[in-house]
């Protein structure tokens, strides 16, 4: 039962990213990796105008070891530019705890018709 | 007293018996070269340095790695994360906490590849702005494209 148990604990432990559910109502032409994606943190604002696609959420399958903020961050920008989002907007953030040593993060995407660099965002940061 | 011997025990054991942490660590150096060097390093579309470079990253995520010079079409390459042998200790050495805590660090992956050197083709100018046309200039055609027009030099 142990040799059982340890041979399946690396398999258990090699799926090791977040757990993610998302959501698009609308879909864009995909962006290209020249097409800027802004982050919102919590407390940056949506500037008007600009148009909800979706939204995901980032948790812990309970093996998840990169699920750090900025990996969960790169993660959405991948979605959101195959959705042709050029915003994604954090809503809600649960910081690693006593229970998950994850981020939990619940994001939005949103499409803007301005120029995203010069909106006040979150900077990535590189592990 | 029982607490702290528990308490030493434990974090002995956290640290010593995890094979892949103990001789590889978390991060690992990943060195960036280009011909022509200066050329800026972006990792996960962020700007790290120009080349030649050296930088530690996390082995328990993967890295776009994007290298960018005026004049030259843009390098992309990702950092892959692949198993790191070291892992297999802890059968022999670390046990049960070992093949926990190497995941968790990230240590039971090694970056794929350790080191790049690009090599930047020439002919490629690429200038982007929301606002206006942007013109790429290449000196080579590709196939693919349809011609639609031509740029002429402007006498005064």
């Amino acid at each position: 039962m142990k040799r059982l148990f340890i041979l399946m604990l690396p398999i258990l432990l090699l799926s090791c990213s977040a757990s993610i559910s998302s959501s698009f109502t609308s879909q864009y032409k995909p962006l290209t990796i020249d097409d800027k994606v802004a982050f919102l943190d919590l407390l940056h604002k949506v500037p008007e105008g600009a148009k909800k696609l979706g939204e995901a959420k980032y948790g812990d399958s309970g093996f998840s070891t990169s699920c750090d903020f900025n990996t969960n961050l790169i993660s959405a920008r991948k979605l959101a530019r195959a959705n042709g989002a050029n915003i994604v907007k954090v809503v809600k953030k649960s910081t690693p705890d006593l229970w998950s040593s994850c981020y939990r993060i619940t994001v939005e995407f949103y499409f803007y018709e301005g120029d995203v660099s010069k909106l006040p965002q979150y900077q990535l940061q590189i592990n | 007293m029982k607490k702290t011997i528990f308490a030493y025990l434990l974090s002995s054991s956290l640290l010593l018996s995890s094979c892949a942490t103990i001789v590889s660590g978390s991060k690992q150096n990943v060195k960036f070269s280009s011909n022509p060097s200066s050329a800026t390093i972006f990792i996960d579309e962020v700007e790290v340095g120009k080349t030649p470079f050296e930088l530690k990253l996390a082995r328990n995520s993967e890295h776009d790695v994007q290298i960018k010079l005026d004049g030259y079409q843009t390098y992309q390459t990702t950092l892959t994360k692949k198993f790191n042998a070291w892992y297999i200790g802890n059968i022999a050495f670390g046990g049960l906490i070992g093949l926990i805590v190497d995941p968790i660090t990230g240590a039971i992956y090694n970056l794929s590849p350790n080191e790049i050197n690009a090599q930047m083709n020439k002919g490629t100018v690429f200038n982007s702005t929301k606002k206006g046309i942007y013109i790429a200039v290449a000196l080579e055609i590709d196939p693919k494209w349809n011609k639609v027009g031509q740029l002429e030099k402007v006498s005064n």
